[in-house]
């Protein structure tokens, strides 16, 4: 498979993140955004990270050098239309993602691949944005935060993509420091879905807005079970709104399945506007 | 570190002066909840130290005086580390446990399938799910899990030959709660 030449669309947190993994493997990438000072911002951020990189001596000067020269900032109508793998990160926003999409599948040459970085909503949805000469090549890839650190890309396979364009992409990412996981189209595809328990549970266990409870499954959680981080920490690192939003989503996608329920501390939590660290409250606060 | 469940129940005590603890802890065995009730009923002058990683300490704090403490652990890795929780702190029975290999964490937290197996059962849950619906494969719920959360370990590498205590344990949750969050896939 050969993806020299990538378009990344968005150039939020993830966006820029996949840029920038995409260009330290030696792709050329055009970052697209419809905010010039956001790209800017983007730009300046990785080529700061590329910079520390250097003094740490991850990456040689001539490394990066060429990475800078590989990575650009582009608006949409200059990129590009051969480009081989165009990924959007845009906002997840299901009517203009697929607005999107219908542009891109018309302005892009046709062998090019199509992908959405959406946490949240179905390939096939957005797939009915583009011709049916696209759907097989357009799937779901999604990336973690911090996207140059966190290995996982999950690839998922719509209803319509070509599996052998699913499985060469696979190899594609496991040949590079990518740890791909193929999956089917389905709400929360596997992270966001099997990660629920991690905070359904624990909230559980506590029931009440009890400090030194959480504190303690916390410290159970990390010393007992080897968690980097305990649910009532992580969910203030996340955002409680942010993640009793996936957990709404996912509960209401699966027709309110009891094992994705929201626990009623969530939206306690979020009625209070304690959102966690963002807020200097959470289930902890952070003065 | 032996790690399969034995399906044929391997019932029995320690016996630490006057001090028991379960053996099944030490065994990797399995007892079911009314075999660890007769245990507990044919010693009531002794204080008893019980593996209740399946069950509710509660049910039991409250039927068996002799019960002096409860423990739970699914021992996923290499390190034997438990979750116990005291009705008194016993630091004999701590001493006994490091002795044997353990790493012992206290806890106040008096929960059915206390806090990690609770919490890690229901991930193992979804997993099964997940995979009874063809969402992925048993290695990419893995890799994912470990790769996009930082999961110390698969869902499927934790249940490794534990299915029992994981079915055991949701079982029991659903009877307690009465959540249908807790029934398990049929795949486990």
């Amino acid at each position: 498979m050969n993806l020299q030449k990538i378009v990344v669309i968005g150039a939020g947190t993830m966006g820029s993140g996949i840029a920038q993994w995409f260009t330290q493997q030696m792709c050329s990438v055009e970052l697209v955004d419809n905010s010039q000072e956001q790209l800017a911002k983007a730009l300046q951020s990785i080529h700061t990270s590329w910079d520390k990189l250097v003094e740490k001596q991850k990456l040689s000067s001539l490394e990066v050098s060429r990475m800078k020269e590989l990575l650009s900032i582009k608006s949409l109508d200059q990129v590009s239309r051969s480009a081989n793998l165009v990924i959007e990160a845009i906002i997840e926003n299901l009517a203009i993602k697929k607005d999107l999409f219908q542009k891109l599948d018309q302005y892009f040459e046709a062998h090019t691949i199509l992908a959405s970085n959406t946490s949240s909503f179905p390939i096939e949805l957005m797939a009915e944005a583009v011709t049916d000469d696209r759907k097989p090549r357009f799937l779901g890839l999604h990336f973690f935060n911090p996207a140059t650190i966190m290995k996982l890309v999950e690839v998922i396979k719509g209803k319509d993509s070509s599996l052998e364009l699913c499985q060469e992409l696979y190899q594609w990412f496991d040949a590079k420091d990518k740890k791909p996981a193929m999956c089917k189209d389905s709400p929360g595809f596997i992270v966001n879905r099997v990660a629920r328990n991690f905070y359904g549970e624990p909230l559980r266990i506590v029931e009440e807005d009890d400090q030194a409870k959480m504190k303690e499954v916390d410290s159970i959680l990390k010393e007992v079970g080897g968690f980097k981080m305990g649910p009532f920490e992580l969910m203030d690192l996340i955002g409680i709104d942010v993640n009793y939003s996936v957990t709404c989503s996912v509960w209401e996608a699966y027709g309110q399945e009891p094992r994705f329920a929201p626990h009623k501390l969530q939206k306690q939590m979020v009625d209070e506007k304690r959102l966690g660290r963002k807020t200097k409250r959470g289930f902890y606060k952070y003065d | 570190m032996k790690n399969v469940l034995a399906e044929k129940p391997s019932v029995g005590f320690i016996n630490m002066t006057n001090v028991l603890f379960d053996n099944v802890l030490i065994n990797f065995g399995f007892a079911t909840k009314e075999e660890k009730k007769t245990l507990l009923r044919s010693h009531p002058a002794k204080k008893v130290f019980m593996d209740l990683t399946c069950f509710d300490p509660a049910e039991f704090y409250n039927e068996y005086p002799n019960l002096q403490g409860s423990f739970a652990a699914l021992f996923c890795d290499e390190s034997k580390k438990m979750e116990i929780h005291f009705r008194e702190k016993n630091e004999a029975v701590l001493l006994k446990l490091k002795g044997l290999g353990f790493t012992p964490i206290e806890t106040s937290i008096i929960s059915c399938g206390f806090v990690f197996p609770r919490t890690v059962v229901q991930i193992i849950n979804e997993a099964y799910f997940a995979l009874a619906e063809g969402v992925a494969t048993k290695e990419d719920i893995n890799r994912a899990m470990k790769f996009g959360v930082n999961y110390p370990k698969g869902p499927f590498e934790w249940s490794e030959g534990k299915e029992l205590y994981v079915k055991t344990l949701l079982k029991e949750l659903l009877e307690k709660t009465g959540d249908k969050r807790y029934v398990a896939s049929q795949l486990l």
